[in-house]
Protein backbone atom coordinates (compact mmCIF):
# COMPACT_ATOMS: atom_id res chain seq x y z
CA UNK A 1 0.00 0.00 0.00
CA UNK A 2 3.04 2.48 0.55
CA UNK A 3 3.99 1.02 -2.24
CA UNK A 4 1.41 2.58 -4.21
CA UNK A 5 1.35 5.69 -2.85
CA UNK A 6 5.38 6.52 -3.52
CA UNK A 7 4.12 5.09 -6.57
CA UNK A 8 1.45 7.70 -7.22
CA UNK A 9 4.05 10.23 -5.88
CA UNK A 10 6.30 9.61 -8.41
CA UNK A 11 3.78 10.07 -11.09
CA UNK A 12 3.03 13.39 -9.83
CA UNK A 13 6.35 14.12 -9.79
CA UNK A 14 6.65 12.89 -13.47
CA UNK A 15 4.19 15.43 -14.10
CA UNK A 16 5.47 18.25 -12.32
CA UNK A 17 8.66 17.59 -13.83
CA UNK A 18 7.71 18.24 -17.08
CA UNK A 19 7.09 21.52 -16.21
CA UNK A 20 10.19 21.72 -14.14
CA UNK A 21 12.19 20.87 -17.31
CA UNK A 22 15.78 20.49 -16.20
CA UNK A 23 16.41 16.74 -18.45
CA UNK A 24 19.58 16.31 -20.70
CA UNK A 25 19.37 17.73 -24.17
CA UNK A 26 18.47 15.64 -26.71
CA UNK A 27 17.23 12.58 -24.30
CA UNK A 28 13.77 12.32 -25.31
CA UNK A 29 14.61 11.52 -28.94
CA UNK A 30 17.23 9.78 -27.75
CA UNK A 31 14.71 7.23 -25.68
CA UNK A 32 12.11 7.60 -28.45
CA UNK A 33 14.50 5.92 -30.78
CA UNK A 34 15.28 3.58 -28.04
CA UNK A 35 11.46 3.00 -27.41
CA UNK A 36 10.61 2.81 -30.91
CA UNK A 37 13.38 1.53 -32.74
CA UNK A 38 14.47 -1.35 -31.01
CA UNK A 39 10.01 -2.68 -30.56
CA UNK A 40 8.83 -1.93 -33.73
CA UNK A 41 9.59 -5.78 -35.70
CA UNK A 42 8.70 -6.86 -32.63
CA UNK A 43 5.07 -5.41 -32.16
CA UNK A 44 4.66 -5.59 -35.78
CA UNK A 45 5.52 -9.53 -35.88
CA UNK A 46 3.29 -10.06 -32.65
CA UNK A 47 0.51 -8.57 -33.37
CA UNK A 48 0.12 -9.37 -37.17
CA UNK A 49 0.05 -13.13 -36.28
CA UNK A 50 -2.65 -12.20 -33.37
CA UNK A 51 -3.99 -10.41 -35.99
CA UNK A 52 -3.93 -13.47 -38.50
CA UNK A 53 -5.00 -16.30 -36.12
CA UNK A 54 -8.26 -13.98 -34.66
CA UNK A 55 -9.74 -13.67 -38.20
CA UNK A 56 -8.77 -17.63 -38.93
CA UNK A 57 -10.31 -18.60 -35.87
CA UNK A 58 -13.34 -15.72 -36.55
CA UNK A 59 -14.02 -16.94 -40.16
CA UNK A 60 -14.04 -20.66 -39.06
CA UNK A 61 -16.53 -20.09 -36.11
CA UNK A 62 -18.66 -17.74 -38.70
CA UNK A 63 -18.69 -20.71 -41.15
CA UNK A 64 -19.42 -23.08 -38.81
CA UNK A 65 -22.44 -21.39 -38.05
CA UNK A 66 -24.21 -18.90 -40.38
CA UNK A 67 -21.01 -19.07 -43.43
CA UNK A 68 -21.80 -15.01 -43.42
CA UNK A 69 -18.21 -13.64 -43.48
CA UNK A 70 -19.14 -9.71 -44.56
CA UNK A 71 -19.01 -8.46 -41.28
CA UNK A 72 -16.07 -9.99 -40.06
CA UNK A 73 -13.72 -7.10 -41.16
CA UNK A 74 -16.29 -4.49 -40.10
CA UNK A 75 -16.20 -5.83 -36.32
CA UNK A 76 -12.23 -6.57 -36.54
CA UNK A 77 -11.26 -3.23 -37.14
CA UNK A 78 -14.04 -1.71 -34.39
CA UNK A 79 -12.32 -4.07 -32.07
CA UNK A 80 -8.51 -3.77 -33.56
CA UNK A 81 -8.99 0.38 -32.54
CA UNK A 82 -10.81 0.31 -29.64
CA UNK A 83 -8.53 -2.86 -27.28
CA UNK A 84 -6.69 -5.17 -29.74
CA UNK A 85 -4.20 -3.03 -30.89
CA UNK A 86 -3.49 -0.35 -27.93
CA UNK A 87 -3.70 -3.71 -25.03
CA UNK A 88 -1.50 -5.59 -26.69
CA UNK A 89 1.29 -3.20 -27.84
CA UNK A 90 0.79 -2.27 -24.30
CA UNK A 91 1.92 -5.70 -22.86
CA UNK A 92 4.53 -6.46 -25.73
CA UNK A 93 6.20 -2.61 -24.40
CA UNK A 94 5.02 -3.37 -20.50
CA UNK A 95 8.17 -6.52 -21.16
CA UNK A 96 10.40 -4.98 -23.51
CA UNK A 97 10.28 -1.35 -22.32
CA UNK A 98 9.69 -1.55 -18.72
CA UNK A 99 12.75 -3.81 -18.12
CA UNK A 100 14.72 -2.05 -20.21
CA UNK A 101 13.67 1.03 -18.21
CA UNK A 102 14.37 -0.82 -14.71
CA UNK A 103 17.56 -2.29 -15.62
CA UNK A 104 18.99 0.92 -16.39
CA UNK A 105 17.73 3.25 -13.45
CA UNK A 106 18.16 0.19 -11.33
CA UNK A 107 21.82 -0.02 -12.26
CA UNK A 108 22.41 3.73 -11.66
CA UNK A 109 20.78 3.28 -8.42
CA UNK A 110 22.63 0.37 -6.96
CA UNK A 111 26.16 2.02 -8.46
CA UNK A 112 25.32 5.27 -6.65
CA UNK A 113 24.97 6.88 -10.12
CA UNK A 114 21.45 8.29 -8.74
CA UNK A 115 23.07 9.50 -5.78
CA UNK A 116 25.66 11.52 -7.85
CA UNK A 117 23.07 13.47 -9.48
CA UNK A 118 20.97 14.68 -6.30
CA UNK A 119 24.53 15.83 -5.85
CA UNK A 120 24.63 18.13 -8.25
CA UNK A 121 20.89 19.29 -7.36
CA UNK A 122 19.36 17.07 -10.04
CA UNK A 123 16.00 15.65 -9.21
CA UNK A 124 15.83 11.80 -10.75
CA UNK A 125 12.69 11.83 -11.71
CA UNK A 126 13.54 15.00 -13.76
CA UNK A 127 16.39 13.24 -15.30
CA UNK A 128 15.71 9.79 -15.82
CA UNK A 129 11.75 9.07 -15.76
CA UNK A 130 10.64 12.57 -17.29
CA UNK A 131 12.34 11.96 -21.19
CA UNK A 132 11.01 7.79 -20.74
CA UNK A 133 8.23 9.12 -19.82
CA UNK A 134 7.09 11.49 -22.93
CA UNK A 135 8.96 9.06 -25.19
CA UNK A 136 7.10 6.47 -24.24
CA UNK A 137 3.65 8.35 -24.40
CA UNK A 138 4.67 8.96 -28.38
CA UNK A 139 6.26 5.81 -29.03
CA UNK A 140 3.40 3.75 -27.84
CA UNK A 141 0.58 5.94 -29.70
CA UNK A 142 2.95 5.17 -32.92
CA UNK A 143 3.45 1.77 -32.36
CA UNK A 144 -0.19 1.10 -31.62
CA UNK A 145 -1.05 2.81 -35.11
CA UNK A 146 1.43 0.39 -36.91
CA UNK A 147 1.01 -2.92 -35.24
CA UNK A 148 -3.24 -2.09 -35.19
CA UNK A 149 -2.76 -1.20 -39.26
CA UNK A 150 -1.04 -4.74 -39.45
CA UNK A 151 -2.84 -6.44 -37.00
CA UNK A 152 -5.78 -5.00 -39.41
CA UNK A 153 -3.98 -5.89 -43.16
CA UNK A 154 -2.29 -9.65 -41.85
CA UNK A 155 -6.77 -10.26 -40.91
CA UNK A 156 -7.59 -8.93 -43.98
CA UNK A 157 -5.23 -11.13 -45.89
CA UNK A 158 -6.27 -14.05 -44.34
CA UNK A 159 -9.89 -14.39 -44.62
CA UNK A 160 -9.16 -13.06 -48.42
CA UNK A 161 -6.77 -16.15 -48.68
CA UNK A 162 -7.66 -18.54 -46.84
CA UNK A 163 -11.60 -17.87 -47.03
CA UNK A 164 -12.39 -16.01 -50.09
CA UNK A 165 -13.61 -13.24 -48.10
CA UNK A 166 -13.62 -10.06 -50.59
CA UNK A 167 -11.30 -7.10 -49.93
CA UNK A 168 -13.09 -4.97 -50.41
CA UNK A 169 -15.72 -5.99 -47.99
CA UNK A 170 -13.14 -6.74 -45.06
CA UNK A 171 -11.37 -2.97 -45.60
CA UNK A 172 -14.97 -1.51 -44.99
CA UNK A 173 -14.24 1.52 -42.11
CA UNK A 174 -18.01 2.65 -42.12
CA UNK A 175 -18.83 1.42 -39.30
CA UNK A 176 -15.75 2.40 -37.46
CA UNK A 177 -16.41 5.51 -35.51
CA UNK A 178 -14.63 8.47 -33.63
CA UNK A 179 -15.57 6.95 -30.36
CA UNK A 180 -12.93 3.75 -31.28
CA UNK A 181 -10.57 5.76 -32.13
CA UNK A 182 -10.63 8.12 -29.51
CA UNK A 183 -10.95 5.29 -26.82
CA UNK A 184 -8.00 3.49 -28.74
CA UNK A 185 -5.80 6.91 -28.21
CA UNK A 186 -6.95 7.38 -24.52
CA UNK A 187 -5.67 3.43 -23.87
CA UNK A 188 -2.49 4.28 -26.01
CA UNK A 189 -1.68 7.18 -24.34
CA UNK A 190 -2.54 5.72 -20.50
CA UNK A 191 0.08 2.54 -21.37
CA UNK A 192 2.72 4.74 -22.79
CA UNK A 193 2.70 6.83 -19.54
CA UNK A 194 2.12 3.75 -16.85
CA UNK A 195 5.04 1.69 -18.32
CA UNK A 196 7.74 4.17 -17.27
CA UNK A 197 6.49 5.73 -14.36
CA UNK A 198 5.68 1.92 -12.91
CA UNK A 199 9.59 0.50 -14.19
CA UNK A 200 11.04 3.45 -13.59
CA UNK A 201 9.64 3.73 -9.91
CA UNK A 202 11.11 0.14 -9.52
CA UNK A 203 14.43 0.68 -10.85
CA UNK A 204 14.73 3.66 -8.38
CA UNK A 205 13.73 1.08 -5.52
CA UNK A 206 16.32 -1.02 -6.73
CA UNK A 207 18.73 -2.00 -3.77
CA UNK A 208 22.23 -3.65 -3.63
CA UNK A 209 24.08 -5.29 -6.12
CA UNK A 210 23.40 -6.11 -9.44
CA UNK A 211 20.74 -8.83 -7.46
CA UNK A 212 18.41 -6.11 -6.94
CA UNK A 213 18.68 -5.10 -10.37
CA UNK A 214 17.30 -8.28 -11.28
CA UNK A 215 14.43 -8.03 -8.38
CA UNK A 216 13.79 -4.66 -9.80
CA UNK A 217 13.54 -5.73 -13.58
CA UNK A 218 11.13 -8.63 -12.60
CA UNK A 219 9.17 -6.27 -10.82
CA UNK A 220 8.48 -3.72 -13.14
CA UNK A 221 7.53 -6.41 -16.05
CA UNK A 222 5.16 -8.15 -13.43
CA UNK A 223 3.63 -4.16 -12.17
CA UNK A 224 3.86 -2.85 -15.97
CA UNK A 225 1.89 -5.39 -17.10
CA UNK A 226 -0.66 -6.16 -14.72
CA UNK A 227 -1.19 -2.11 -14.65
CA UNK A 228 -1.69 -2.63 -18.84
CA UNK A 229 -4.23 -5.35 -18.13
CA UNK A 230 -5.77 -3.32 -14.92
CA UNK A 231 -5.90 0.33 -17.21
CA UNK A 232 -7.48 -1.53 -20.17
CA UNK A 233 -9.98 -3.16 -17.50
CA UNK A 234 -10.98 0.21 -15.95
CA UNK A 235 -10.69 2.54 -19.40
CA UNK A 236 -12.81 -0.46 -21.16
CA UNK A 237 -15.50 0.16 -18.34
CA UNK A 238 -15.26 3.81 -18.28
CA UNK A 239 -15.40 4.04 -21.79
CA UNK A 240 -18.51 1.60 -22.14
CA UNK A 241 -20.50 4.16 -19.72
CA UNK A 242 -19.21 7.53 -21.14
CA UNK A 243 -19.29 6.33 -24.93
CA UNK A 244 -21.82 4.46 -24.54
CA UNK A 245 -23.95 3.71 -28.02
CA UNK A 246 -21.22 5.04 -30.31
CA UNK A 247 -19.36 2.48 -29.21
CA UNK A 248 -21.75 -0.53 -30.34
CA UNK B 1 30.81 23.87 10.45
CA UNK B 2 29.44 20.69 10.24
CA UNK B 3 27.72 19.57 13.67
CA UNK B 4 26.08 16.11 13.94
CA UNK B 5 23.78 15.76 16.92
CA UNK B 6 22.49 12.17 18.44
CA UNK B 7 22.54 10.66 15.25
CA UNK B 8 21.05 7.40 14.46
CA UNK B 9 20.38 5.36 11.20
CA UNK B 10 18.98 1.90 11.24
CA UNK B 11 18.45 -0.44 8.17
CA UNK B 12 15.89 -2.77 9.26
CA UNK B 13 16.87 -4.54 12.57
CA UNK B 14 20.65 -3.41 12.08
CA UNK B 15 21.17 0.23 13.77
CA UNK B 16 24.09 1.14 12.46
CA UNK B 17 24.47 4.74 13.53
CA UNK B 18 23.79 4.81 17.31
CA UNK B 19 24.10 8.36 18.66
CA UNK B 20 26.99 9.99 16.37
CA UNK B 21 27.94 13.30 17.97
CA UNK B 22 30.68 15.15 15.85
CA UNK B 23 31.82 18.68 15.09
CA UNK B 24 34.21 19.80 11.89
CA UNK B 25 35.07 23.04 11.87
CA UNK B 26 35.46 24.74 8.80
CA UNK B 27 38.37 24.99 7.04
CA UNK B 28 39.55 21.93 8.99
CA UNK B 29 40.34 17.88 7.58
CA UNK B 30 38.58 15.37 9.43
CA UNK B 31 39.58 11.52 9.09
CA UNK B 32 37.15 8.66 9.99
CA UNK B 33 38.43 5.32 10.23
CA UNK B 34 36.48 2.41 11.60
CA UNK B 35 35.76 -1.40 10.55
CA UNK B 36 34.53 -2.43 7.43
CA UNK B 37 30.71 -2.07 7.52
CA UNK B 38 30.77 0.19 10.53
CA UNK B 39 28.93 3.11 8.59
CA UNK B 40 31.64 4.70 7.58
CA UNK B 41 29.84 5.45 4.27
CA UNK B 42 26.18 5.75 6.05
CA UNK B 43 28.08 8.15 7.99
CA UNK B 44 29.11 10.43 5.06
CA UNK B 45 25.86 10.41 3.34
CA UNK B 46 23.50 11.87 6.50
CA UNK B 47 26.12 14.66 5.77
CA UNK B 48 24.79 15.51 2.67
CA UNK B 49 21.30 14.53 2.99
CA UNK B 50 21.15 11.86 0.98
CA UNK B 51 19.90 9.65 3.20
CA UNK B 52 17.85 10.60 6.57
CA UNK B 53 18.54 10.05 10.11
CA UNK B 54 15.88 8.58 12.16
CA UNK B 55 16.60 10.48 15.31
CA UNK B 56 19.05 13.59 15.59
CA UNK B 57 20.19 16.60 13.62
CA UNK B 58 22.64 17.17 11.06
CA UNK B 59 23.71 21.06 11.06
CA UNK B 60 25.72 22.88 8.35
CA UNK B 61 26.95 25.86 9.21
CA UNK B 62 23.89 25.99 11.90
CA UNK B 63 21.19 25.30 9.62
CA UNK B 64 19.58 21.57 10.10
CA UNK B 65 19.57 19.67 6.99
CA UNK B 66 17.45 17.05 8.41
CA UNK B 67 14.16 18.68 7.30
CA UNK B 68 14.88 19.64 4.05
CA UNK B 69 12.96 18.21 0.80
CA UNK B 70 14.92 16.96 -2.03
CA UNK B 71 14.70 20.60 -3.81
CA UNK B 72 15.57 22.61 -0.56
CA UNK B 73 18.62 20.30 -0.45
CA UNK B 74 19.97 21.32 -3.88
CA UNK B 75 21.48 25.05 -2.65
CA UNK B 76 23.73 22.87 0.12
CA UNK B 77 24.62 20.08 -2.27
CA UNK B 78 25.84 22.64 -4.38
CA UNK B 79 28.38 23.57 -1.51
CA UNK B 80 29.43 20.02 -1.44
CA UNK B 81 32.08 17.81 -3.41
CA UNK B 82 31.45 14.35 -2.88
CA UNK B 83 33.38 11.31 -4.28
CA UNK B 84 31.77 8.15 -3.82
CA UNK B 85 33.26 5.03 -2.46
CA UNK B 86 32.56 3.18 -5.78
CA UNK B 87 33.05 6.04 -8.14
CA UNK B 88 29.49 6.36 -9.06
CA UNK B 89 30.90 7.73 -12.74
CA UNK B 90 27.91 7.96 -15.04
CA UNK B 91 28.44 5.35 -17.18
CA UNK B 92 26.54 6.78 -20.41
CA UNK B 93 28.82 9.98 -20.39
CA UNK B 94 32.71 10.32 -21.36
CA UNK B 95 34.89 11.42 -18.66
CA UNK B 96 35.12 14.85 -19.79
CA UNK B 97 31.25 15.20 -19.46
CA UNK B 98 31.34 13.45 -16.06
CA UNK B 99 33.56 15.90 -14.66
CA UNK B 100 32.09 19.14 -15.90
CA UNK B 101 28.59 18.04 -14.90
CA UNK B 102 28.91 19.62 -11.65
CA UNK B 103 29.56 23.17 -13.07
CA UNK B 104 27.41 22.57 -16.42
CA UNK B 105 24.45 21.77 -13.52
CA UNK B 106 25.02 25.11 -11.97
CA UNK B 107 24.99 26.64 -15.40
CA UNK B 108 26.50 30.54 -15.68
CA UNK B 109 30.06 29.33 -17.37
CA UNK B 110 30.31 29.43 -21.13
CA UNK B 111 31.05 25.33 -22.69
CA UNK B 112 35.15 26.61 -23.72
CA UNK B 113 35.23 27.72 -20.22
CA UNK B 114 34.06 24.63 -18.65
CA UNK B 115 36.31 22.54 -21.01
CA UNK B 116 39.03 24.68 -20.19
CA UNK B 117 38.43 23.86 -16.74
CA UNK B 118 37.74 20.29 -16.68
CA UNK B 119 41.53 19.66 -18.32
CA UNK B 120 43.14 21.85 -16.43
CA UNK B 121 41.52 19.62 -13.25
CA UNK B 122 41.94 16.09 -15.23
CA UNK B 123 45.84 17.35 -15.92
CA UNK B 124 45.85 17.97 -12.23
CA UNK B 125 45.04 14.29 -11.16
CA UNK B 126 47.32 13.43 -13.93
CA UNK B 127 45.03 12.22 -16.64
CA UNK B 128 45.34 14.60 -18.85
CA UNK B 129 43.85 13.71 -22.36
CA UNK B 130 41.57 11.59 -21.03
CA UNK B 131 38.34 13.84 -21.60
CA UNK B 132 36.62 11.53 -24.62
CA UNK B 133 37.08 7.99 -22.91
CA UNK B 134 34.36 6.08 -21.51
CA UNK B 135 34.37 5.35 -17.37
CA UNK B 136 34.21 1.86 -18.54
CA UNK B 137 37.73 1.79 -20.42
CA UNK B 138 39.23 3.39 -17.90
CA UNK B 139 41.28 1.60 -14.50
CA UNK B 140 39.46 1.30 -10.95
CA UNK B 141 42.13 3.70 -10.06
CA UNK B 142 41.76 5.80 -13.16
CA UNK B 143 37.62 6.01 -12.16
CA UNK B 144 39.02 6.97 -8.78
CA UNK B 145 40.95 9.92 -9.74
CA UNK B 146 38.02 10.99 -12.05
CA UNK B 147 35.66 10.85 -9.47
CA UNK B 148 38.29 13.35 -7.43
CA UNK B 149 37.97 15.23 -10.35
CA UNK B 150 34.64 15.90 -10.54
CA UNK B 151 34.12 16.01 -6.62
CA UNK B 152 36.49 19.06 -6.48
CA UNK B 153 35.98 20.75 -10.28
CA UNK B 154 33.57 23.73 -8.75
CA UNK B 155 36.03 24.55 -5.66
CA UNK B 156 33.35 23.29 -3.16
CA UNK B 157 33.54 24.38 0.15
CA UNK B 158 32.74 21.42 1.34
CA UNK B 159 34.73 18.44 0.05
CA UNK B 160 33.79 14.83 1.38
CA UNK B 161 35.62 11.76 0.48
CA UNK B 162 35.02 8.22 0.85
CA UNK B 163 37.83 6.13 0.39
CA UNK B 164 40.07 8.24 -2.20
CA UNK B 165 42.80 5.92 -2.16
CA UNK B 166 41.10 2.00 -1.89
CA UNK B 167 42.44 -0.55 -4.72
CA UNK B 168 45.60 2.41 -5.29
CA UNK B 169 48.98 1.55 -5.19
CA UNK B 170 51.46 3.17 -2.49
CA UNK B 171 52.80 5.09 -4.99
CA UNK B 172 49.52 6.50 -6.48
CA UNK B 173 47.76 6.67 -2.91
CA UNK B 174 50.77 9.26 -2.11
CA UNK B 175 49.98 11.06 -5.17
CA UNK B 176 46.72 11.31 -4.48
CA UNK B 177 46.97 12.50 -1.09
CA UNK B 178 49.39 15.23 -2.45
CA UNK B 179 46.73 16.38 -4.40
CA UNK B 180 44.08 16.44 -1.77
CA UNK B 181 46.53 18.59 0.76
CA UNK B 182 47.43 20.42 -2.36
CA UNK B 183 43.76 21.48 -3.10
CA UNK B 184 42.43 21.66 0.23
CA UNK B 185 45.73 24.41 1.24
CA UNK B 186 44.69 26.66 -1.89
CA UNK B 187 40.68 26.34 -1.41
CA UNK B 188 40.60 26.11 2.72
CA UNK B 189 37.82 23.70 2.03
CA UNK B 190 36.37 21.52 4.95
CA UNK B 191 37.23 18.23 4.51
CA UNK B 192 36.40 14.98 5.60
CA UNK B 193 37.76 11.79 4.09
CA UNK B 194 37.50 8.05 5.01
CA UNK B 195 39.90 5.90 4.82
CA UNK B 196 41.07 1.84 5.31
CA UNK B 197 44.85 3.58 4.46
CA UNK B 198 44.97 5.01 7.91
CA UNK B 199 48.76 5.47 7.77
CA UNK B 200 48.57 7.79 4.60
CA UNK B 201 45.23 9.43 6.02
CA UNK B 202 47.10 10.36 8.61
CA UNK B 203 49.28 12.33 6.64
CA UNK B 204 46.55 14.27 5.24
CA UNK B 205 44.15 14.80 8.02
CA UNK B 206 44.70 16.59 11.56
CA UNK B 207 42.15 14.53 13.29
CA UNK B 208 40.62 11.14 12.93
CA UNK B 209 37.72 9.75 14.43
CA UNK B 210 37.64 6.31 15.12
CA UNK B 211 33.67 4.63 14.23
CA UNK B 212 33.30 1.56 16.04
CA UNK B 213 29.81 -0.28 17.00
CA UNK B 214 27.66 2.54 15.87
CA UNK B 215 29.26 5.57 17.89
CA UNK B 216 32.63 7.65 17.42
CA UNK B 217 34.54 5.75 19.92
CA UNK B 218 37.55 7.84 19.95
CA UNK B 219 38.55 11.51 18.52
CA UNK B 220 41.90 13.01 18.76
CA UNK B 221 45.08 14.24 16.68
CA UNK B 222 45.94 12.36 14.07
CA UNK B 223 49.95 12.39 14.83
CA UNK B 224 49.10 10.56 17.87
CA UNK B 225 46.73 8.20 16.77
CA UNK B 226 49.26 5.01 17.59
CA UNK B 227 49.32 6.30 21.08
CA UNK B 228 45.90 6.50 21.88
CA UNK B 229 45.03 5.08 25.36
CA UNK B 230 41.77 3.58 24.32
CA UNK B 231 43.32 -0.66 23.25
CA UNK B 232 40.45 -1.24 20.96
CA UNK B 233 41.73 1.77 18.59
CA UNK B 234 45.10 0.41 19.32
CA UNK B 235 44.56 -2.59 18.08
CA UNK B 236 42.66 -1.31 14.87
CA UNK B 237 45.32 1.16 14.12
CA UNK B 238 47.88 -1.22 14.37
CA UNK B 239 46.32 -4.10 12.85
CA UNK B 240 46.84 -6.60 15.98
CA UNK B 241 45.22 -9.51 15.62
CA UNK B 242 45.28 -10.16 19.31
CA UNK B 243 42.80 -7.41 21.36
CA UNK B 244 39.39 -6.38 22.23
CA UNK B 245 38.21 -5.38 19.16
CA UNK B 246 35.12 -7.53 18.19
CA UNK B 247 34.63 -8.39 14.29
N1 LIG C 1 20.95 1.73 1.66
C1 LIG C 1 21.17 0.74 2.55
N2 LIG C 1 20.21 -0.16 2.80
C2 LIG C 1 20.39 -1.14 3.72
N3 LIG C 1 21.52 -1.31 4.40
C3 LIG C 1 22.53 -0.47 4.18
C4 LIG C 1 22.41 0.61 3.23
N4 LIG C 1 23.57 1.30 3.24
C5 LIG C 1 24.37 0.68 4.12
N5 LIG C 1 23.76 -0.37 4.70
C6 LIG C 1 24.33 -1.25 5.73
O1 LIG C 1 24.91 -0.43 6.72
C7 LIG C 1 26.12 -0.98 7.18
C8 LIG C 1 27.24 0.03 7.04
O2 LIG C 1 27.52 0.26 5.69
P1 LIG C 1 28.65 1.25 5.19
O3 LIG C 1 28.42 2.58 5.76
O4 LIG C 1 28.69 1.15 3.70
O5 LIG C 1 29.96 0.61 5.81
P2 LIG C 1 31.45 1.12 5.66
O6 LIG C 1 31.86 1.53 7.03
O7 LIG C 1 32.25 -0.07 5.21
O8 LIG C 1 31.48 2.23 4.67
C9 LIG C 1 26.36 -2.24 6.37
O9 LIG C 1 25.98 -3.34 7.17
C10 LIG C 1 25.45 -2.09 5.20
O10 LIG C 1 24.99 -3.34 4.78
MG1 LIG D 1 32.16 2.45 2.85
Amino acid sequence: MRGLIELWGVFVSTIAGMIRGGRPKGEIVRQMHAIGNKSMLFIAVTLGFIGMVMIYQACMQFNRVTGDLSQVGVQFIRLVTSDFAPTLTGMMLATRVGAGIAAEIGSMKVTEQVDALRMSGVLPVDYLIVPRFIASVVMTVVLTTLGGAIMYVAGGLTAHYQFGVNLKIFFDLSLLNPAHLSLGLVKAVTYGAAIPVVSGFCGLRAKGSSEGVGWATTAAVIGSSLAVLLLDFILSVAGFFVLGEALR
Amino acid sequence: MIELAAVRKRFGRHAVLDGIDLQVPTGARLGIIGPAASGKSVLLKLVCGLLRPDAGQVMIDGTDITERSEEGLAATRARIGFLFQNYALFDFMTVGDNVAFPLARRGGLAEDEIARRVSARLRAVGLAGNEAKMPAELSGGMKKRVGIARATIAHPEIVIYDEPTAGLDPVTTSKVYDLLRADQETTGATVIAVSSDVEALCRFVDTVAFLYQGKIRYQGAAQTLTDAPDPVVRQFVRGDLEGPLEG
